[in-house]
């Protein structure tokens, strides 16, 4: 029988957008679990509907795992949940008015659950998390250099990142290679050579972009909640 | 032209003393110092009026960093529970006693500093209390130089010297996405790039009592890791009577043999 998870980020309030996903996973076979990972919230529109539907899902619903990303973050600051930390980094990228925005996105009461929610999850040898243990903003992409990627996913000791910040879908496998090293100190000098692990990092896209990814095949299947395609339609060996 | 690179004096003056003595005596005129002036040792001080008195270029180190912030760093920095209780007695005295000219000196360091294709840090370039050991993960060091934008990467924290050159590096990918379907694949080449730890003048862990630096040669790209014997019994004599933790001193006077190390030297405090 096929084991597959839902992943799912950046819904940023939309409800409607959280229904079609559900929708499409109740025709799914084998999801047995449901990751959001962060961006739940976003300053365009009022967030308190969605935030609800997460915390109480309707029956048939597949119940959410969720964690918190980006948007999380600076809600929180800018709310005195991190320190003396401020939503700095929102403030600087869109300005002040966008910080206000979203403070009226969320209703106060719904806070202290999203301060509740963890940084990341680690299923079997996978990590998910919204940026990467680096930072919640790290912007990782199919683009940004293997170096970086593999670092990420040593840092962490996983098989497979999945992440969401970058918003896009891909799926990228470190597939060989390997780096040569000499160390030099006051007992003598060592060599050592290291081979690049089998190892993935896979962007799970966001909104009405989601990822199923099937446990025994190593299989992602990139998909558009409310499209015609057929999961198996769209896979990737 | 050779340069001088020291790091991790901790508040020992004879050790530092006898070092640049050393590298003044074979008239190398730059010197590098890559921060923890203070931290452990008996002359916090002497030490920091001594290297702002020669105008050494200075970045700051974790120790430079906390007795500025307060104690920032988190329980991780520390190998044990025990270690941390004796960081935090060393951190009180030291911030006790040094002035407030000093502190202000300390305040004003920069976390890195760059010459063309050298780059100069504490611990790595994303933190001062991130360890580089000798050992780790080959890729992940590469990574601290290559994202920093280094050829050579100057580091110190560890105490321990060593010069690493990681080379004929590759890694293959294969990618799948959603807007370009199946990919072949392509390989990266990965550039050579040294990480050079200039282990520590005033609390050496690398096995012996000796004050440690290196030399660089810029045109060669050579480094020699430099060992200089100082009056160990002097500093562990002041530490006895300064009242800071025995250890200390007994420490020193064994060159650190049974050092407690970090378990984790890959993680880095978030806060
Ligand atoms: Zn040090
Ligand atoms: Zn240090």
């Amino acid at each position: 029988m096929i084991e597959r998870w839902a992943l799912v980020s950046g819904l940023r309030g939309d409800l409607e957008t959280y229904e079609l996903i559900q929708r499409d996973l109740k025709k799914t076979r084998g999801v047995t679990a449901l990751f959001v990972l962060g961006d739940l919230v976003g300053p365009e529109r009022n967030c308190d509907a969605l935030l609800d539907r997460l915390r109480n899902p309707h029956r048939g619903d597949l119940k959410p795992d969720c964690i918190y990303g980006w948007w999380e973050e600076q809600l929180l600051a800018e709310r005195g949940f991190r320190g003396e930390r401020k939503a700095d980094a929102l403030r600087l990228s869109q300005g002040e008015d966008t910080v206000s925005a979203l403070l009226n996105t969320v209703n106060p009461s719904h806070l202290k659950w999203l301060a509740s929610l963890q940084f990341g999850f680690i299923e079997l040898d996978c990590a998910l998390i919204h940026g990467s243990s680096s930072d919640v903003g790290d912007n990782l992409t199919a683009e940004t250099s293997p170096l970086i990627l593999l670092d990420r996913l040593t840092r962490l000791n996983v098989n497979r990142l999945f992440t969401a910040r970058s918003t896009k879908q891909f799926h990228l496998e470190l597939t060989g290679g390997g780096i040569n090293s000499q160390v030099k100190d006051l007992n003598g000098k060592r060599e050592q050579q290291q081979e690049v692990p089998k190892r993935s990092v896979i962007g799970i896209g966001a909104g009405l972009n989601y990822t199923l990814y099937d446990i025994g095949s190593d299989k992602t299947h990139f998909l558009t909640a409310g499209s015609k395609t057929n999961p198996k339609g769209k896979g990737f060996a | 032209m050779h340069h001088a690179i020291i790091s991790c004096l901790h508040a020992n003056l004879p050790a530092v003393e006898a070092v640049l003595n050393d590298i003044d005596k074979q008239g190398i005129d730059t010197i590098t110092c890559l921060g923890d002036l203070v931290g452990y040792g008996p002359q916090p001080n002497e030490v920091v009026e001594l290297i702002r008195k020669r105008g050494i270029a200075t970045c700051q180190g974790c120790w430079d960093e906390d007795i500025i912030d307060g104690l920032n760093a988190c329980e991780c920095s520390y190998p044990s529970q025990l270690a941390e209780r004796r960081g935090h007695l060393a951190h009180q005295w030291t911030d006790d006693q040094l002035t407030d000219e000093n502190k202000c000196f300390l305040a004003s360091l920069p976390t890195s500093l760059r010459r063309d294709r050298l780059l100069f840090v504490h611990g790595s370039p994303n933190s001062q209390h991130e360890y580089l050991l000798p050992d780790m993960d080959a890729f992940a060091a590469l990574e601290r130089v290559e994202t920093a934008g280094a050829d050579i990467l100057f580091c110190g924290h560890t105490h321990q010297p060593y010069v690493r050159e990681l080379r004929d590096g590759s890694i293959r990918v294969r990618l799948q996405s959603a807007e370009h379907g199946n990919d072949q694949g392509e390989e990266l080449t990965l550039p050579m790039r040294k990480i050079v730890n200039a282990g520590s003048v005033g609390e050496p862990r690398h096995g012996s009592t000796n004050a440690t630096y290196v030399i660089h040669n810029d045109a060669t790209d050579e480094v020699e890791i430099k060992e200089v014997a100082y009056d160990v019994a002097r500093t562990c004599q002041a530490i006895i009577e300064a009242g800071l933790p025995k250890v200390f001193a007994w420490r020193l006077s064994h060159g650190f043999e049974f050092a407690e190390q970090a378990e984790d030297a890959s993680h880095v405090c978030e806060r």
